[in-house]
């Protein structure tokens, strides 16, 4: 699976051409539809999806630094150290006329020891391999692409100081997990899905507060890392997701996010060798509990099944944002991302630069 | 439900205040009405009297040093007169009490220029760096720019 890094290496390059070509558009000399007129800090940062917003949540506001008189866009890395994951996200995105945003992210997040455990014991289980794990102990990374748009409707979030009328904007992203053998196991529906949003973003001056609250219709584990839909729950559903960001300074700004999700796999197995949800396996040690098999073997079982529940959590951050100029950004956060499939407490730091042209 | 209701009427009030104002003057004569207010003490925090010709002074020098828009202010030539009339604005909308503001609507001043809202911006930013010069907090820099956001309806205009 060394495939998954050059990968990155490969979809690095791609970001880095966009990222040149709208350099090339930057040139003075075609002043034409570039432009960079947004005040300091307005057009938000990248998420991990791609699309301008927070950390985790996309927001109202258009990518890149252009008003209506133009396009603009960025580029992003982020970087997310979890006790059992790591998370990498890199992507573009560009804002035409302060209007509509397209945006592409690919985001690699390699599963550390929780699946080096799981794929080491699907294989042991299954003796002969009867379907795919998709788990490669110590060699597994989840890919997915994720390709954004956002129309921006109606509303204004600077400058209408005097109305509470919100900047809205619908939004979507389509989503495309790559690794097809790993959602089986996982218990997911589907690897690919779209998601649709509406963001509204107010700043309040008098108060140096952003506000933004987001709507997901998604059917999204793990923002799609693990899929979409599980065994019994397929559905997209509404789930809502709130950022504030306080203005310290014209070029600093800290705040928190949170978002919502679903429960689609929550509390089921995986599965092992063929098609075994180990939740079974756990209705079997409770039952062997139940008629007094314990003792040591049963809590082994017992050990067993917990460790192969999967988890789903709502997500939460807080994070602190520095734009030295408009034509880079920092983000520094710290996350908790609750448990992820098998793995509970995946609190951690995240780090996010991007760059604007 | 009863709160969702409150917050729905109030989206549909503002929507409501939104096209009250969209297309008529906003209120050179008056202090701003933001949501939320800015603070009352907003004025004397800016340095009151002393506070706002420092202030304004240091933004037609970022102003002028400003490539991106000094051309059109050099080209209108009338930098004294609109130091003076801005010191009388933002003393207004500030909260200043016993002050006035002589001079002609943001709309009247602005429509036949086409300004754009990247010139605009410009002058945001501009506004911002004159806060520095003069040591004037970005919280209370905020209340200022809260106050003459609503003119962007005004005077932007392309
Ligand atoms: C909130 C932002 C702004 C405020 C509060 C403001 C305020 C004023 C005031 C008080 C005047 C004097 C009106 C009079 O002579 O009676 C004026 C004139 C003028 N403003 Fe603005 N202005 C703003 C934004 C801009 C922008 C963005 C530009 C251009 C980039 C601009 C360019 C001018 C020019 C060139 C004049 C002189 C017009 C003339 O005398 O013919 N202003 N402005």
């Amino acid at each position: 699976m060394n495939g998954n890094i050059r990968g990155f290496g490969c979809k690095a390059a791609t970001v880095l051409a966009f990222g040149a070509s709208i350099a090339a558009v930057s040139s003075p000399a075609q002043a034409g539809i570039y432009d960079a007129g947004k005040v300091l800090a307005t057009s938000g940062v990248n998420i991990i999806d791609g699309a301008a917003g927070g950390g985790i949540t996309p927001w109202a506001v258009i990518a890149g630094y252009e008003t209506n008189q133009g396009i603009n866009g960025s580029i992003h890395y982020t970087y997310a150290n979890l006790p059992n994951y790591s998370l990498n996200s890199l992507g573009a995105a560009i804002g035409f006329y302060d209007r509509l945003e397209l945006s592409y992210a690919y985001d690699l997040l390699p599963t550390g020891s929780t699946f080096n455990t799981v794929g080491l014991l699907t294989n042991t289980l299954a003796g002969v391999v009867v379907q795919d794990s998709g788990i490669d102990p110590f060699n597994t990374a989840i890919r997915m692409d994720i390709f954004g748009a956002k129309l921006r409707v109606i509303g204004e979030s600077i400058y209408d100081s005097d109305s509470l009328m919100p900047q809205v904007a619908l939004g979507g992203f389509y989503k495309i997990n790559h690794n097809q053998e790993l959602m089986k196991t996982l218990l997911a529906n589907k690897t690919k899905d779209f998601e649709a949003y509406v963001a509204i973003t107010k700043i309040f001056f008098p108060l140096d507060l952003l506000v933004n609250v987001t709507v997901r219709y998604t059917a999204a584990n793990q923002t799609g890392l693990t899929g979409f839909g599980g065994p019994n729950k397929n559905k997209r559903e509404f789930r809502p997701e709130v950022s504030f960001a306080y203005l310290l300074a014209k070029n600093i700004a800290i705040g928190a996010e949170y978002a919502a999700h679903g429960k689609n796999t929550d509390g089921r197995g995986v599965a092992v060798g063929g098609n075994v949800d180990t939740s079974v396996l756990g209705s079997i040690t409770g039952a062997l509990n139940n008629i007094g098999i314990g003792g040591p073997v049963g809590n082994l079982a017992n050990n067993l099944n917990d460790t192969l529940t999967q988890r789903e959590s709502d997500w939460f951050d807080v994070f602190f944002a520095y734009f030295p100029s408009k034509n880079l950004s920092f983000v520094a956060a710290y996350a908790n991302l609750g448990n992820i499939t098998l793995t509970p407490k995946q609190t951690g730091a995240y780090f996010s630069v991007q760059a604007s042209f | 439900m009863k709160s969702y209701n409150k917050l729905l009427a109030a989206g549909a009030m503002s929507v409501l205040s939104m096209s009250a104002f969209a297309g008529s003057e906003t209120p050179e004569g008056k202090v701003q009405a933001t949501y939320p207010p800015i603070s009352s003490d907003a004025y004397e925090k800016f340095g009151g009297e002393y506070g706002v010709a420092r202030w304004t002074e240091a933004l037609f020098k970022y102003i002028m040093a400003d490539n991106r828009i000094n051309h059109i202010f050099a080209a209108h030539g009338k930098i004294d007169r609109q130091i003076a009339l801005n010191k009388q604005l933002v003393s207004v909308m500030l909260g200043a009490p016993g002050v006035e503001y002589q001079g002609a609507s943001m709309s009247a001043a602005h429509e036949e220029m086409k300004i754009t809202l990247t010139q605009f911006n410009a002058v945001v930013e501009d506004a911002y760096l004159a806060c520095e010069d003069v040591r004037t907090p970005y919280h209370t820099c905020n209340q200022l720019i809260a106050a003459l956001a609503p003119f962007k309806r005004s005077i932007v205009t392309r």
